[in-house]
């Protein structure tokens, strides 16, 4: 395919919601009409990806040697089809999620025209394009925050603005780094650094390397720059569970693949200070997510925190600065996708159709939404790292890069130990849960429950696909790692 | 192929008829019908398994997560006498809650998790690499938690969250192991003998030593292996007694099995003995097996008491692994077959006397004897045999530990070894057969007027006679099973 | 000798031909007449513009032919010309865009007062940046403050007096250091022009003679052109000149005048004194010091501003500190950024300045945040101009303010060692600090008014004329936010044609 089609799921989900917002449809046309619109999109891009171009598409020409530009290569072409695969399916759920809301057409403008910044972040050839996006990322997905419009809600969206502008302002740092100091902005496998240029500064570029990883990491919620994550989970649970356990999140935790593999490259920064620190960030991380996720009693929020943990075990891959490394990084990017969106889709739902927010309310209610609490038991049980499940092959990939990366810095080591301790209080997190809500006491009051039931199909269907596929793709997932392993490898 | 689809059926069979039940609560409108198609489930399986265990040894993979990551099966000796051992207690263990399970509620659910424990029991027992043995471990972990909070009281569902939180917890200290084993090119498959002393493998030994234990630790608390037992007294007693007869006398036994297939089977015993390793391992085993019947001869509710004993009795036959020699070996494997038919009966019994009475307090069950004659004696029995009296099986295995003990010369321990045996089997009469003694001999102030009998119907009564039975005629003939037993044994080693 | 190079002059004087012929006029023909001047003027600047590009070299015009030191020179040069353009079309934004204020806030016979100081203000800008004459540009100097501080005061509120008086003596102040520096530079030169002066300079550097009354004027010239453009500290008379007189008023004060003296300092390192003296002076450490200071302490102020106006104005002393901390970096490359900057500035701070307005009419005039809330959805261009504003000052990709903070920090990497890391790091902390005062208007003027209790304010529209005003100036932004490279192009040449 030529490269110009890369521009298409960019730009056609920003105009599409541009247009919308001047349409002013009634409901179920507009609903048609983004279902369609999203689904062409998604066919779009991922033909895109069937059908690799592979030269690149220039866009503008900033300064000198600065150009926001597209391309599709390995890593982006996982992280846009992971997108392209979700978001009709989120779209489809919010349709039956927001039915009740206000102003339901600004929030799809605003829902659809991320599908294309987030798609901008997976196509960016370089990191100045990626930046841009990963900005615009921000500004777009904040009025999906404020949507309810409560004060709360208010002040979520602006802590997330500031944490997000002020991350991806240290990020920048990074960015005029490679400018100067690398042969090339464009995404190279190994690194771009000029080791000549850089000369004695390897100590600032390392500091310039931790600072980024901050920056970008932000979005991906590492410690101390979590809090924003929890406090949006008052958003509406679509854009919760897509934005905040896929698109906004991943995001950020695509970018550190990128600014570690692509950028500075894994071999400047294995072994160094530098090194240490950042698997340190991602382990302290991981247990402070999975602590406090156990300690929340709102449901949302504790999977929020859960997001939290389980990001880090994507940045706690990749932190191993090797090919397996960012194999579990990828591998985990993945299926903590979909298994988080299954179990944000199911709280929703439990939202949506009880309102019931809190843990401690859901004794029994397992049997009055069968479907929605099976596809949470499964996603849940994923999530543990139960075998038999995704979770459990790509948290064993994590284990085996930290094994591996254990064999020259035994400090690796401790990351499994991080792993299993987390594992363990996912199972504490989502088994209270679950049991509650399968095997409620005795006590408990029947009637609270009265009248609930399983939503409509727009919400079962991506549950179920959900479940489907961490079934699936936990008892057979060779196929799928080997496509992940020669992106790894930086061979595709 | 052909036993790959056997093999498949056996352990799909009764999951499928398990989520079958799951999905058909309370429309089963004639109660026999069901039981009947519940026995056929039990039946049919237990066929299946007595077939596969005559086929021979096989090995080969039933299916691959990803390319490093494969489910391999394996058949051996050690997988058939687990094999045997559960799918007979979990028939007859079945049969017994036909009637029991009339006095609880929603027993479809019971009884579907139930066979859904079977058919990953029987997958359990055929792991052949490690990654297998861990996914089956913990689906048994997450399948027999319904089976533990079944009544759904506060404290039942609060014990089976320990229950739950300790085997996860155990089982991902396990799993560190396994991590770092497959990392440094061991765990494709199970082999005799062990395979860390291969050159392939590149672990350092300080290391390995390390993770070594923390499997062990780790599968260990299955086995309520102290410091990690706290759940067992928990979850035990407050589950319908067949399913507690179950849980302690074949759940608790694939700890035991891991914990074999770990050190016999990955390791070697070669690699082990001598180390640290085998002295923690032998102290650990040695305090929990005080300790628990010192706690059973503390406890005063009846289910409690057993579970106690299971406590201190399963870590006879881990103290008897820890030996690392054929001794200890055959007395480990016999124990673990007469404690398992010993503490199913026990259960049963405990549940018979649930069942008709309502009696849980020890102090209650005077003169229950004169009542429930039958269900007393096979109680009695068996508690002969498990305290060890010649010649009754429980004696059989506690010799060969014994005997197990003393050839390793190891100092200090060879000793303390049966010295802790023996007090503990003091300790065991002194919790089981005052039991008894109220049972039959409720004194003179007992009031014989008021005597009812109260025996179960046969439902009841035949599971609990043919463990009995079982328990007595392995005490009595011995030969041929410990001379299998010794033979695999040697295998191993 | 071409015609367009008499354009420059002719712009001048017009200016000033304009302001006295306005003097009987009504205050709508003064209005008409203003702009149909400032409008010949830009476009005048931009034929100048083209044709020294297209020449590619500076030249010198004589006024009335009289050689120096008689007469008065001016030199026009690729930076010149192109600061002219973008000052005139900006100053022609600022008066469409406040022009509906002008008429309410001032007193209708004093109308067309303002407008002649709006024709002497050009025209001293215009002075200012083409002067190259020392003396001239110190003439200039004064007759930019009177007009600067007339146009602050002619609202004639308690307020906007009191604030006029503040300017005016901060000013004075500062045009009295230059003044004084002006003096020695010519005791020890014996030059006012600048080529001449320059080149007596060097020798004196290389003789090494005056060495410490060298650097006394280094210092009294700077600080005393830092004072009147608002460096931090002496900033204080900013906000409220700025947020206390008419909105054009504050738009012109903010965008143009503070940024007319930065160019005449910059152009009097080069053409004057050397860049490589002021280099060796040290006293560019001095500017980047208080540069990030200010880039800090104007951000907090601007947070802790309780008014949009008074917010704005306070941005306004955050990026004067980008400005001087680019100049303080001591490389070329450094002074490009610097000025770009004052270019991104001016189009960026004018469209602040009009969108607010444009915002706080659309909610009572009531200047304070929780009036504003919704403000967006009762005038959207304005609430869109104000977004475009906000997130170019706070960097986002695409629009100007990114590129000036990228052409900073690249610049930052080629400069001292030693100022690398707080460069940068200053820049990240500046910007989340932006980012949280002005997106944090940004997502108000967005929240819509929901419960019974709330203000709800007017829906507006706007004039034809200021809605085009905001329509060229957010276009103004996205240009330079994406096709900056011939505009740093012509920069970079225009430095050197300096030198």
């Amino acid at each position: 395919m030529s490269s110009v089609w890369l521009i298409i799921p960019v730009v056609l989900p920003i105009l599409g919601g541009a247009l919308l917002s001047l349409l002013r449809l009634p409901d179920k046309k507009r609903n048609l009409f983004l279902e369609i619109l999203v689904l062409v999109n998604s066919a779009i891009a991922i033909a895109c990806i069937c059908n690799r171009p592979t030269e690149e598409l220039i866009l503008f020409q900033l300064t000198g040697n600065l150009d926001f530009a597209l391309r599709l290569d390995g890593l982006g072409s996982v992280f846009a089809c992971l997108v392209a695969i979700l978001w009709p399916l989120a779209t489809l759920y919010a349709f039956e999620y927001m039915r009740h809301e206000e102003r339901t057409t600004s929030f799809f403008v605003f829902y659809t025209m991320t599908y294309g910044v987030t798609m901008g972040i997976a196509l960016a050839e370089n990191l100045v394009t990626m930046y841009l996006f990963y900005e615009l990322l921000t500004l777009v997905s904040v009025y999906l925050v404020m949507h309810p419009m409560t004060k709360k809600a208010i002040r979520a969206s602006r802590t997330y603005l500031y944490y997000s502008i002020g991350g991806a302002a240290f990020a920048f740092i990074s960015l005029i780094f490679i400018i100067v100091l690398g042969n090339t902005t464009d995404f190279t496998y190994g690194g771009v650094l000029n080791l000549v240029k850089i000369g004695g500064n390897t100590q600032i570029m390392l500091f310039v390397y931790l600072m980024a990883f901050w920056g970008f990491g932000v979005k991906a919620a590492v410690f101390p720059f979590q809090g924003w994550l929890p406090k949006a989970s008052v958003a509406p649970t679509p854009v919760t569970a897509l934005l905040h356990a896929v698109a906004v999140v991943k995001s950020g935790a695509f970018a550190v693949m990128r600014l570690t593999y692509y950028c500075f490259g894994a071999d400047f920064i294995r072994g160094t200070w530098a090194h240490f620190l950042v698997m340190s960030i991602a382990m302290i991380s991981i247990i402070y997510g999975s602590t406090m996720a156990v300690k929340e009693t709102h449901f949302k929020r504790r999977l929020a925190f859960s997001t939290i943990s389980n990001l880090s075990y994507i940045l706690l891959g990749v932190t191993m600065m090797s090919p397996l490394g960012l194999l579990a990084g990828l591998s985990h990017l993945v299926f903590h996708a979909i298994m988080k969106i299954g179990s944000f889709f199911s709280a929703g739902a439990v939202l949506h159709q009880s309102h019931k927010e809190y843990v401690d309310e859901l004794d029994g209610i397992a049997y009055r939404m069968p479907v929605v609490f099976t596809a949470f038991t499964v996603c849940g049980l994923s999530l543990i790292g139960i075998p038999g499940f995704a979770g459990f092959i790509s948290k064993w990939n994590i284990a085996a890069a930290a094994m591996e990366a254990g064999r020259d810095i035994p400090y690796a080591y401790a990351a499994v130990g991080v792993l299993l301790y987390s594992a363990l209080m996912t199972a504490v997190y989502i088994l209270t849960a679950a049991v509650r809500a399968w095997f409620p006491d005795q006590g408990s009051d029947a009637d609270a429950l009265k009248g609930v039931q399983d939503p409509n199909w727009e919400m079962k269907l991506p549950l179920i696909l959900f479940m489907v596929t961490v079934i699936v793709l936990g008892l057979g997932s060779e196929p799928l790692m080997e496509i992940l392993r020669t992106v790894a490898e930086g061979s595709f | 192929m052909t036993v790959a689809y056997l093999l498949g059926a056996a352990i799909l069979l009764p999951i499928l008829a398990g989520f079958l039940l799951l999905f058909t609560q309370g429309k089963w409108k004639n109660r026999t019908v069901k039981c009947l198609f519940l026995f056929l489930v039990f039946v049919i399986t237990t066929i299946f398994s007595v077939k596969l265990m005559l086929v021979g040894d096989y090995q080969f993979p039933l299916w691959k997560l990803t390319d490093t990551l494969e489910v391999l099966v394996r058949m051996d000796h050690l997988t058939r006498l687990f094999l045997g051992m559960t799918v007979a207690a979990w028939t007859l263990g079945g049969v017994f809650a036909f009637e029991y399970m009339k006095h609880e509620q929603k027993e479809d659910r019971y009884f579907g998790f139930y066979l859904i424990v079977l058919g990953v029991l029987i997958a359990l027992d055929h792991a052949g690499n490690l990654v297998t043995l861990y996914l089956f471990f913990e689906l048994m972990t997450l399948t027999s938690l319904p089976l533990v909070l079944h009544n759904l009281s506060h404290e039942a569902v609060m014990a089976g969250l320990k229950y739950l939180f300790y085997s996860v917890a155990g089982a991902f200290a396990a799993l560190f192991g396994i991590f770092y084993l497959y990392s440094h090119g061991a765990g494709s498959m199970f082999a005799e003998g062990g395979y860390l002393a291969d050159i392939s493998y590149t672990g350092s030994q300080g290391m390995t030593l390390l993770v070594l234990f923390l499997m062990i630790l780790g599968f260990g608390t299955k086995a309520g292996m102290f410091p990690m037992h706290g759940w067992l007294p928990t979850a035990h007693p407050v589950a319908p007694a067949p399913a507690s007869a179950v849980l302690s006398g074949i759940i608790t036994k694939s700890g035991v099995l891991a914990i074999i297939r770990v050190v016999f089977y990955t390791a070697g015993a070669d690699y082990l003995r001598g180390t640290w390793v085998q002295y923690a391992w032998m102290t650990l085993t040695l305090i929990t097996v005080f300790m628990g019947s010192m706690m059973a001869y503390k406890e005063q509710v009846l289910k409690k008491r057993l579970a106690y004993s299971t406590v201190s009795q399963v870590s006879y036959i881990l103290f008897g692994l820890s030996l690392l020699n054929v001794s200890g070996i055959v007395g480990a494997l016999s124990h673990f077959v007469f404690h398992s038919v010993v503490k199913n009966c026990l259960f049963l019994c405990a549940g018979a006397v649930i069942y008709k009475t309502g009696k849980t307090m020890v102090k209650d069950l005077k003169g229950i004897g004169k009542e429930m004659p039958i269900t007393m004696w096979c109680f009695t029995l068996v508690s002969v045999t498990l305290v060890g009296i010649p010649p009754t099986s429980g004696f059989v295995s506690k010799w060969y530990l014994a005997t197990g003990s003393l050839e390793t010369g190891m100092t200090g321990y060879a000793w303390a070894g049966p010295i802790i045996l023996l007090l503990s089997a003091m300790l065991t009469a002194g919790y089981l057969l005052p039991v008894s003694i109220l049972a039959f001999f409720p004194g003179h102030q007992y009031d014989y007027e008021q005597v009812q009998k109260r025996e179960p119907n046969l439902l009841m009564l035949v599971p609990m006679g043919l463990f009995t039975i079982a328990a007595v005629v392995f005490g009595i003939f011995p030969g041929t099973f410990m001379n299998y037993l010794q033979k695999i044994a040697m295998t191993v080693l | 000798m071409s015609f367009v190079q008499n354009f420059p002059c002719f712009s001048i004087v017009l200016c000033m031909v304009a302001g006295i012929l306005s003097t009987p006029m009504k205050g709508k023909q003064a209005k008409n007449l203003t702009l149909v001047v400032v409008t010949l003027v830009a476009l005048m600047s931009i034929a100048t513009l083209g044709y020294v590009i297209g020449t590619g070299e500076s030249y010198t015009y004589m006024m009335g032919r009289f050689p120096a030191p008689w007469g008065n020179e001016i030199r026009v040069g690729i930076l010149e010309a192109l600061t002219a353009t973008v000052f005139a079309l900006v100053m022609l934004f600022s008066l469409l865009g406040g022009m509906d204020h002008v008429f309410k806030d001032i007193n209708e016979s004093k109308i067309n007062l303002y407008f002649i100081l709006v024709d002497l203000l050009l025209s001293s800008l215009l002075a200012i940046i083409y002067t190259n004459d020392l003396f001239t540009g110190y003439v200039f100097v004064e007759i930019n403050t009177i007009a600067a501080c007339g146009m602050i005061m002619i609202r004639e509120s308690g307020r906007s007096l009191i604030a006029a008086t503040r300017y005016m003596v901060m000013s004075l102040i500062g045009s009295g250091l230059f003044l004084i520096s002006l003096a020695m530079l010519y005791d020890i030169t014996g030059h006012l022009l600048m080529e001449d002066a320059h080149e007596a300079m060097i020798r004196l550097t290389q003789s090494g003679q005056y060495e410490i009354p060298l650097l006394v004027i280094i210092s009294l010239l700077t600080v005393g052109l830092a004072i009147k453009s608002g460096l931090y500290p002496f900033h204080s008379w900013m906000p409220d000149a700025y947020g206390y007189s008419t909105i054009s008023s504050s738009s012109i004060l903010s965008s143009l005048v503070s940024k007319s003296y930065i160019i005449l300092l910059i152009k009097i390192f080069y053409r004057v004194i050397g860049f490589d003296t002021i280099i060796t002076s040290k006293i560019v450490n001095v500017l980047f010091v208080f540069g990030l200071i200010g880039m800090i302490m104007g951000s907090v102020s601007a947070i802790m501003a309780k008014d949009i106006y008074k917010m704005i104005a306070y941005s306004s002393v955050a990026q004067i500190g980008y400005v001087y901390m680019g100049i303080g970096l001591a490389t070329e490359a450094g002074m490009a950024a610097a000025i770009f900057h004052i270019l991104t500035h001016a189009i960026t701070k004018s469209l602040l300045f009009l969108s607010a307005k444009g915002l706080n009419d659309a909610s009572g005039r009531k200047r304070v945040y929780p009036a504003l809330q919704g403000a967006a959805f009762r005038n959207p261009l304005a609430g869109a101009a104000f977004a475009v504003g906000s997130l170019s000052m706070v960097g986002i990709p695409m629009l100007a303010g990114f590129i000036s903070k990228i052409l900073f920090a690249t610049s930052a990497l080629g400069s001292d060692p030693k100022k690398v890391l707080p460069t940068l790091i200053v820049l990240s902390v500046s910007t989340i600090l932006n980012a949280v005062y002005f997106l944090h208007t940004v997502v108000r003027i967005y929240t819509p008014v929901g419960e019974p209790g709330e203000f709800k304010g007017v829906r507006i529209h706007m004039a034809v004329g200021a809605a085009a005003a905001l329509f060229c100036l957010i276009a103004l932004n996205f240009v330079l936010g994406l096709y900056s490279q011939p505009i740093t192009d012509l920069i970079q040449q225009g430095i050197q044609m300096f030198a």
